[in-house]
């Protein structure tokens, strides 16, 4: 194992902290809810779903984080402006953890923000994401906005190289006029994650491995990804489906191995219901690396998997 | 034309048909499972859900194949994304200096791995039968029915790029700290204390 010279920065979100160095924090767990296709979903414009489903599965990945000690967040996905500010209302009645608010689409995203600061639930937001294609219209809703919380997305579309990931964080890399770290302080972000973007398999998708930890030793922010992204888009793995989806869950689950080895603080591990498989492969590679890193030092908070699982 | 061994040259979530076809259908978020005597009369028929890997693999496939010479763009266009609004507006105005598609609305429209070359042969090679929104399967049918043997082939020869990862540029990387395993230019692992610098 190993330890990063730079202080690692430990953020606290709705008492859900994520960050510091390799053992120290247990990985945190962001399960996707109301994604495209959910099948709990009825009208994704109108935001109508089954509550009683949508309340059971965040149920259920609450459960799994109490049992193995990996705090979890609620990844809030929606495709319209009503949909999010309903997803938004109905998750925050239902727990207590913080939430991810997650759109393809900016006027959706910039919603969510709105919605969450009128309502006062902005310090259990995080917006998803700052990335290349931010406009003046996020920039101007995210500054006026209560939320101080952030991904900060490292994909750049023109250079997809961890020197082209790398330069867009810190200076724009000629694609945005100040590197989007600097833009995120400036839209009032105190709390930074950054996911190195995870490309598909065969385009990259292992350099966000090798991202995070340069980005982690070179600003110490907590760093993480939606590292499933790579075994779903792999044609290959998803035709395996039909002889054994067990074949696919492997590397689905397996993938956050990876990226817990790699450094990693926190993971968007894809839809929610997966959380019985996931929480117990966090676990497994948390104790381990907190095994691996007690010679430096590091002493695992109460809560972690090693703490409460052996 | 008949030298289409290898075809397609870069893989993707679609079903390939007959590379002899004109036509090649993309169903943007939308998936259409024709059924295998239909699947004879296109080349490739498949979703694309974002507005620059999904590009991408579509103008290297059919620059790489003459015989393609029309694109359908039909079924559910990707929301934010916007891909079927991108796949026009690279058709119509190519890309601007830094690889950004000029005149799309998705969310980050850039071309990497692709040259310029390949983008004019593209606007050049096909046509696109814009019927983004449709997902009428019998609609679609009967378009592909009316242009899977239109034409000719065009009249240059398969332009070969995006090998995939061959094209992918490699780091030469600089051993500058002190570090045993080296992470990037300025960040290593030193052994044996275990320190990432």
């Amino acid at each position: 194992m190993f330890r990063f010279q730079k202080e690692q920065k430990i953020i606290n979100i709705a008492g859900v902290k994520i960050g510091g160095q390799p053992g120290e924090l247990a990985t945190v767990l962001a399960g996707t809810i109301f994604y495209p296709n959910h099948r709990i979903v009825e009208d994704d414009g109108q935001g109508i779903f089954d509550k009683k489903k949508a309340e059971d599965i965040i149920n259920k990945q609450s459960a799994c984080a109490d049992e193995t000690g990996n705090p979890c967040i609620v990844h809030i996905f929606g495709s319209s402006e009503v949909g999010i500010k309903k997803y938004i209302e109905f998750v925050s009645g239902i727990t207590e953890a913080p939430f991810l608010i997650d759109s393809t689409e900016a006027r959706v995203r910039m919603e969510g923000v709105k919605y969450v600061t009128e309502v006062g639930l902005a310090d259990r937001a995080i917006n998803n994401s700052i990335n290349m294609a931010i406009t003046d219209d996020e920039i101007e809703v995210l500054k006026h906005s209560d939320v101080d919380a952030s991904i900060v997305m490292g994909f750049n579309a023109m250079d997809s190289s961890l020197e082209g990931r790398i330069a867009l964080l810190e200076n724009g890399a000629n694609v945005t006029e100040k590197g989007l770290i600097q833009i995120a302080e400036d839209c009032g972000i105190s709390k930074i994650l950054i996911d190195p973007s995870i490309t598909p398999i065969g385009n990259g998708a292992g350099i966000a491995l090798r991202m995070t930890l340069v980005a982690k030793a070179k600003w110490g922010f907590p760093v993480g990804s939606g590292i499933h992204n790579a075994p779903s888009s792999w044609n290959w793995l998803r035709n395996k489906k039909k002889d054994d989806i067990l074949i696919f869950k492997a590397c689905d689950v397996g993938s956050i191995g990876l990226q817990q080895m790699a450094a990693g603080d926190f993971i968007l591990y894809g839809p929610i219901e997966n959380a019985p498989y996931v929480f117990p492969m966090a676990a497994m590679a948390d104790i381990m690396i907190a095994e691996a890193a007690a010679d430096f030092d590091i002493t695992p908070e109460e809560n972690h998997p090693i703490n409460r699982l052996v | 034309m008949n030298y289409m061994h290898g075809w397609p040259v870069v893989k993707g979530d679609y079903q390939v048909g007959s590379d002899k076809s004109r036509i090649c259908v993309v169903t943007l978020a939308s998936h259409f499972e024709l059924a295998p005597e239909c699947m004879k009369k296109v080349a490739l028929i498949g979703p694309c859900h974002t507005e620059n890997l999904g590009i991408e693999k579509i103008i290297a496939n059919v620059v790489a194949n003459p015989n393609i010479r029309f694109i359908l763009v039909c079924g559910e266009e990707s929301r934010g994304h916007m891909s079927g609004n991108t796949l026009k507006a690279i058709h119509a105005n190519a890309i601007d200096g830094n690889g950004r598609i000029i005149g799309s609305e998705g969310a980050i429209p850039f071309i990497e791995n692709i040259p310029e070359d390949a983008v004019r042969r593209f606007q050049a090679q096909v046509q696109l039968i814009d019927r983004i929104g449709e997902t009428d399967m019998q609609n679609i049918l009967r378009i592909i029915e009316e242009y899977y043997g239109k034409g000719d082939a065009f009249s240059e020869p398969p332009m070969i790029v995006l090998a995939g990862k061959k094209k992918r540029k490699r780091e030469r990387l600089e051993i500058r700290g002190r570090g045993d395993i080296v992470i990037s230019k300025d960040v290593s692992l030193d052994i044996s204390s275990g320190i990432i610098t």
